[in-house]
């Protein structure tokens, strides 16, 4: 078991000074524009995704103050439609992936042993993408020309001729946009977690954390093109009157689902898959034992992000394709809850063991177990077909998703948010503050989203922006908006205790909780260069082996300190072998620079300035071939004599 | 005989090892394409038949040829799993990372033969084009 000490560098204070001229920054508009720095970015990208939230949270806020009584009026139905979708499309594309992400960024290269990720600028060039596409659909609202027909856009009611206006062109030109950054993402991650770990972690070492990133980054890799192609045709449709979805000129409404879902339903996993592994991250600490049954969680991953493609046609059950086409997806959809049950029960099995701890991050842990198994029990129910096709489209549905993504997304998140707010602050939140927050929320969860089973299966559909008073509706659907008030106290007790961390939490020690993964081994937070000494990984919990902690420190070897340049190591992709150093790049100006002129070109699309698209599409080819120009090298670094 | 197998049983091992670690998820990827394209294509265009083979026997063929290379890569899996072991201190890590593989592709190559046989049990029950 570690102690809360960091190892004693085993790098001499000069070359401490040369790691930080390399890889320090000072602090300056300039550098805070141009950084590459993958803590920065991973930062960024949880405090934009959270401000993502809080505008989709305060549009749900809205609806269910709405739906608080029949008959109400406080919003028009064309206010309800652009809220109830910029509330889905920005939970599940601008909060829910992008704060996972975040996280991944921030985590990925400290847990792994490396100095960054292995394309820093294209990290920078993903936030900055994903902040001006997030700002692109929000900016739509206040307009009156948001998003208004539902995060999945099905056709025909999406085509122009039933929903004219700019709404849902900026639905499928933001989401192409933002898809950019996802799959800039994603490429990412797989390489920084295939090339770049420490000597010695070999993929039987390789965090759970790890594992489920880049599971979701393949996931992404295959999915997202689905969607991207699904809103390209979309756009083409509405735009230049192709007929991808026009039945009467040879196209398929039918598509639309298909290519929609097929993205969709991994998307599902792509959530909630880092947020899996974030739990069984953060168990350890807090049952002072390893995960349970690695391996067969290494599979469950690995199984889940395999069969998550096969199970897109259980949404379209209720479109009439053929029942045997039907059962083919129905036994994907019923067998893939055994790897989600193997990794609960090797969760239970873990705290059964375990001694526990109960502090904060533990708590939203176990309210994520509840709260995601009964998602999962219900999501079993609409495995078969006949009891889906029941409740399709009522407020049963709505019940279901939120127990899964708030179960499966956000309660891991906001464990997160307490797990490592030491490590990314260098401060300690307030225990009792924490607490008081995870009950509101557990509370202002079950309380809002149970009910919603109930007014579902009493017949209420989804999507309406008022009701006429019926027998089970009114009483419930007060009761879930007096739940949702709650929550939202909850919540925002947990950003109050995120600021209250920031100005006056306690300084945080390298190891607060005893850790068992490399992050803890290093300062908190983490200097430039994140290690002095990159490590030699001996086993699955580094920081709780002796050999890996000292191979910082007494251990050290100057081929694992690389102070003589901004360099990291490569290693090899199965055993982690030590191939080569590896130059890294420093701060630029490109990757803000090229997504500013992409904004430019998907606004001058929405807009129809063709030219302008035209200048802009040029200047993303400029920029893009500068960027990838070879940089001139010295003589005598390319071997030529003077 | 030599300590460092040649350069072709090295590439046929690594064939094999892939194999039974990821055999069982291509073929069920295969079985589903094939086993829900051609029953929805055909059944769209109004017809039962498929080349003037039955959709039934061409569905049939989308879940037993895939079933058999599953067998097939959990055999090589179990194959693998014997032929490793728990690594122990000191030992090279490719025996543990060799083991994790094994153990991911037994239990997945298991899962995939069951999916596919559920798909094989709708077969023998339902019409390929009942709606």
């Amino acid at each position: 078991m570690s102690t809360t000490a960091a190892p004693v560098p085993g790098a001499s204070r000069e070359q401490l000074g040369r790691l930080e001229e390399h890889w320090g920054e000072r602090p300056s508009l300039r550098a805070w524009l141009t950084t590459v720095d993958h803590k920065k970015i991973g930062r960024r990208y949880l405090v934009t995704a959270g401000l993502f939230f809080a505008l989709a949270g305060l549009s749900a806020l809205a609806m269910r103050t709405q739906l608080a009584r029949p008959e109400s009026r406080l919003l028009s139905p064309q206010e309800y439609n652009q809220l109830f979708t910029m509330h889905g499309t920005a939970m599940i594309f601008l909060f829910a992936t992008p704060m996972l992400f975040g996280f991944g960024n921030f985590l990925v290269p400290l847990l792994i042993g490396a100095r960054d990720m292995a394309f820093p600028k294209l990290n920078a060039l993903g936030y900055w993408i994903f902040l001006f596409a997030g700002l692109f659909m929000w900016a739509s609202l206040p307009f009156g020309a948001a998003p208004n027909a539902g995060w999945f856009a099905y056709v025909p009611l999406t085509g122009q001729q039933h929903t004219p206006g700019l709404h849902m062109d900026v639905y499928s030109l933001g989401l192409l946009f933002l898809g950019i950054a996802t799959t800039a993402g994603s490429i990412n991650f797989i390489v920084t977690a295939l090339k770049l770990r420490a000597p010695g972690m070999s993929l039987n070492r390789v965090p759970l954390f790890v594992w489920a990133i880049v599971a979701t980054a393949f996931m992404v890799i295959f999915a997202l093109p689905a969607l991207n192609l699904d809103n390209a045709m979309l756009f083409l449709d509405r735009r230049f009157g192709t007929h991808f979805f026009d039945p009467a000129a040879g196209g398929n409404v039918l598509l639309w689902q298909h290519l929609f879902w097929i993205f969709g339903h991994p998307d599902v996993y792509i959530i909630v898959m880092p947020a899996l592994g974030i739990v069984s991250a953060v168990l350890p600490a807090f049952t002072r034992r390893g995960v349970v049954g690695y391996v067969l969680v290494v599979f469950a991953i690995v199984a889940i992000s395999i069969i998550s493609f096969g199970v897109w046609v259980h949404h379209m059950f209720a479109t009439g394709l053929p029942r045997l086409s039907y059962s083919f997806f129905s036994a994907a959809s019923t067998i893939i809850t055994i790897p989600s049950g193997i990794q609960i029960f090797a969760w239970l099995a873990t705290m059964l063991l375990g001694r526990l701890v109960v502090r904060v991050p533990l708590l939203f842990v176990i309210g994520f177990i509840v709260t995601f198994v009964l998602g999962g029990f219900t999501g079993t129910m609409f495995a078969l077909t006949a009891f889906d096709q029941q409740v399709t489209d009522s407020y049963f549905v709505v019940a279901h998703f939120h127990y899964v993504l708030i179960g499966g997304a956000v309660f891991p998140i906001l464990a997160a948010i307490y797990y490592w707010l030491p490590k990314i602050t260098g401060r300690m939140y307030h225990e009792g503050l924490g607490r008081w927050a995870f009950w509101l929320v557990f509370a202002g969860m079950h309380v809002t989203f149970f009910p919603m089973h109930l007014y579902g299966l009493f017949g209420m559909p989804r999507r309406v922006y008022t009701y006429p008073s019926e027998p089970g509706w009114d009483g419930w659907n007060l009761v879930s908006t007096i739940g949702s008030y709650l929550l939202a106290v909850g919540l925002l007790l947990v950003v109050v205790g995120v600021v209250h961390a920031i100005r006056r939490g306690r300084p945080a020690p390298p190891d607060p909780w005893g850790g068992d993964t490399l992050e803890w081994s290093t300062d908190s937070p983490p200097k430039s260069y994140n290690f002095p000494v990159l490590p030699q990984v001996h086993s699955l919990h580094p920081n709780w082996d002796e050999s890996s902690r000292e191979s910082m420190g007494a251990g050290a070897e100057a081929d694992r300190i690389l102070a003589d340049g901004r360099t990291t190591l490569l290693t090899s992709e199965l055993d982690g072998r030590r191939e080569r150093e590896v130059e890294m790049p420093g701060s630029s100006w490109q990757p803000l620079l090229l997504a500013l002129v992409m904004l430019l070109f998907f606004t001058a699309m929405l807009f129809a300035w063709y030219p302008v698209a035209a200048v802009a599409a040029v200047a993303v080819a400029g920029t893009v071939a500068t960027w990838l120009w070879p940089p001139r090298r010295p003589d005598r670094e390319l071997g030529v004599s003077a | 005989m030599s300590a460092h197998p040649g350069p072709r049983a090295r590439l046929a091992g690594g064939l094999l090892f892939w194999y039974a670690v990821l055999g069982g998820a291509v073929a069920w990827a295969v079985h589903l394409l094939a086993g829900w394209g051609v029953d929805e294509l055909t059944c769209a265009s109004g017809s039962d038949h498929i080349g003037g083979v039955p959709l039934r026997a061409a569905v049939g063929a989308a879940v037993a040829l895939p079933a058999l290379a599953t067998v097939g890569a959990l055999l090589a899996a179990v194959l693998l799993w014997r032929r490793t072991h728990p690594p122990s201190e000191g030992e090279d890590r490719s025996v543990g990372r060799g083991r994790l593989l094994a153990v991911v592709g037994f239990w997945s190559n298991l899962l995939f033969l069951t999916i596919i046989v559920l798909g094989g049990v709708a077969l023998l029950v339902l019409p390929p084009c009942q709606r």
